[in-house]
């Protein structure tokens, strides 16, 4: 973790240098302003209508949102990070555009610039403000478009800006590369667990992510015991570590090239690591950036690995000690992807004591940290705010340990643990089902 | 041309027109406009009872995540119900839809939707005051969010004034009345443009949530 650690601190310094911006744009204002309003007009749709048109400004959101429960500050409202978004669909889209244009000013450069420390520093898009609106109003997909389209005025985070530059220069994230991946297979076959790497067919691929590689290994080298323990046929795509942890400008491009590589080694599924972001990406929006259906099923290994418990494929036993936990559902593959129940029967079947927080299944807090938050040194107060909730609602458990399936959440947790000097494990599900695997 | 004369006519006609054509027009605009397929594999089926679920779920307080949110939750629902009492259910307003419809139907005694009127106006008096004394609220709310508010309210309160024969600045009884449908008339032109409209948007937009969160597996 300590590599990870100091790559990060490499990001927020170069970041730091640039006063938190990105302030070398070859666009001109207008231009960059334009881009902008591409992204909104393009991505924005009937749906997002009805949601726009809806919205009572009732200001419920903010009672879901951990950053306003964080600071009580009402600029974190939910709502209110897309209220350049709604400007312009109100002028450029809507019904009563005609009148709007007559009443309203246009967005501004100003403006968006305004809004970046809203929609990056304090909305990890973790879609709580989603299960609160009495409208049904879906507001965290509408900040995803109100990101892209800060990212195309050039208005990335500068850590953020710095970690798409390294992808598209390194083919990866986090200083994480295909060199390391390979070592970390062979050690892991020298410890007698082969990690069959980029064979030409198999019925099951593995992906992988940088922070795995990175701060996680022993993650990947589980996922690679229980596949092995199932007798799959299973291959990991090794160059497939920077299509995770990619910017968003670039997600569909590597969302059709993992499709690609799936398709032509003839696999049925392809599973996911504990990775929050790639799963809605790969299980939901994928089919919508190809065009149709995919042809083999997603699952997050969290996920499968329940499955394969809960249908008896998968024997475990109950783990020495056993002994409490309490499970965080990651905001990604829970409130986003619907796996809620799989962890769980993991967790009763290594006979441990499941202490569920307050807020659980589909109304957990986030750790804080995602969408690509922790990756901003300025956002740092303001993601130990939110961070402080978590903690809180842990601790009331009485839990001696919280488990989760997202390495992203893992690494949050540790790093606001550290911070806070709060003594609590975090710990991989899938590590604790491969060191309990039955023979 | 009396003041009430002109609001029974001309003024109802074109408010009704406005009203008509403008909540046809918004609600084309939004459910015309192109949207796109999910191809995406449902991780649960039976979208459309999700969709049907998360109106009625959506008409309830959520309780998983309801701390600070009760008093909305009930001021809200209860001046909604309070409301349309006193307007579809008071003994006067009666012939005023047999007129316009053909027909009418049973009332309230005056007490009771009298009593319905007046929580409706006190609570809309509260959601004002608290709209513009709320940080969130004052934060999010727009002209339209204040103009809603007081256009609902001058009905209820140029109502309970010619009912009760409040006639202030020498106002004759029939020119007060007209003032109170007047009043209705302004509501019926500022509806369609502004968040009134979710009377015919609130359930639309839970359905396609409920739809959305189904097919994630994922319970409204």
């Amino acid at each position: 973790m300590s590599a990870t650690t100091a790559h990060l601190d490499s990001l927020r310094s170069a970041a730091a240098a640039l006063g938190g911006r990105v302030g070398l744009s070859r666009n001109t204002d207008a231009e960059r302003l334009d881009k902008a309003r591409a992204v909104m007009l393009g991505e924005l749709d009937g749906s997002h209508a009805a949601y726009l048109e809806t919205c009572l400004h009732c200001g419920m959101c903010a009672e879901a949102c951990h950053f306003y429960l964080g600071t009580n500050e009402a600029k974190y409202t939910p709502i209110w990070k897309v209220e350049p978004l709604k400007k312009v669909y109100q002028r450029e889209l809507g019904p009563m555009r005609w009148l709007r244009r007559m009443l309203t000013r246009d967005i501004t450069l100003a403006e968006l610039e305004a809004w970046q420390p809203l929609v990056y520093d304090s909305c990890t898009e973790c879609g709580r403000c989603d299960l609160m609106c009495p409208m049904g109003i879906q507001i965290s997909p509408m900040i995803g478009i109100m990101r892209r389209a800060l990212a195309a005025a050039d208005l990335l985070p500068a850590e953020l800006a710095g970690a798409v530059d390294e992808q598209k220069q390194q083919g990866s994230v986090l200083g994480a590369g295909r060199d390391q991946l390979l070592a970390l297979a062979r050690d892991s076959a020298a410890a007698g667990v082969p990690v069959p790497l980029d064979l030409p067919a198999a019925d099951v691929v593995l992906l992988t992510s940088a922070l795995d590689v990175k701060a996680f290994p022993d993650s990947l080298r589980a996922t690679a015991r229980i596949l092995n323990k199932l007798k799959l046929h299973w291959t990991l795509l090794s160059h497939s570590i920077d299509l995770l942890g990619s910017g968003e400008s670039l997600r569909e491009l590597h969302v059709r090239r993992i499709v690609e590589e799936i398709v032509r080694r003839g696999a049925k599924t392809l599973l996911l690591p504990e990775c929050g972001h790639a799963y809605p990406a790969l299980r939901f929006d994928s089919a919508h950036m190809i065009g149709e259906p995919l042809p083999f099923v997603v699952y997050s290994i969290a996920e499968f690995v329940g499955q394969e418990i809960q249908d008896g494929r998968l024997k475990v036993n109950r783990e020495p000690g056993g002994g409490s936990v309490t499970y965080h559902d990651p905001c990604k593959i829970g409130r986003h992807g619907g796996v809620f129940e799989e962890p769980r029967a993991a967790i009763r079947a290594l006979g441990l004591e499941l202490k569920e927080m307050e807020s659980h299944g589909r109304t957990n807090y986030c750790c804080g940290g995602g969408g690509g938050q922790f990756l901003i040194a300025r956002a740092a107060q303001l993601r130990q705010r939110a961070f402080e909730i978590k903690m809180r609602e842990v601790d009331d458990t009485g839990a001696a340990k919280v488990l989760t399936a997202c390495n992203s959440c893992r690494f949050n947790y540790q790093a606001g643990a550290a911070e806070a000097n709060w003594h609590k494990p975090i710990e991989s599900l899938v590590e604790h089902v491969a060191a309990n695997l039955a023979d | 041309m009396s003041i009430l004369e002109f609001a029974r006519g001309p003024a109802f006609q074109v408010a009704l027109v406005v009203f008509a054509f403008g909540v046809c027009w918004r609600l084309a605009g939004i459910f015309l406009m192109y949207r796109r397929f999910d191809r995406s594999q449902p991780r649960q089926h039976a979208l459309i009872a999700g969709g049907v679920r998360a109106i009625v779920m959506r008409s309830l307080p959520p309780h998983e995540l309801e701390k600070k949110i009760v008093f909305q939750h009930v001021s809200g629902y209860a001046w909604h119900l309070a409301y349309f009492a006193s307007l579809l259910f008071f003994a006067p307003h009666i012939p005023f839809f047999k007129q316009f419809l053909g027909f009418g139907w049973p009332t309230l005694s005056n007490t009771v939707a009298l009593l319905s009127g007046a929580v409706a106006l006190a609570i809309l008096l509260a959601l004002l005051w608290r709209r513009a004394s709320h940080a969130v609220l004052r934060q999010i709310s727009t002209l339209d969010d204040y103009l809603s508010i007081v256009l609902s309210i001058l009905p209820l309160l140029t109502g309970f004034m010619t009912y009760a024969r409040i006639l202030p600045l020498g106002l004759r009884y029939e020119n007060m009345l007209g003032l109170h449908l007047l009043s209705i008339c302004a509501l019926l032109v500022w509806f369609p443009f502004g968040k009134l409209m979710h009377l015919f948007l609130a359930f639309p937009a839970r359905f396609q949530a409920g739809v959305l969160l189904k097919r994630k597996g994922v319970e409204a």
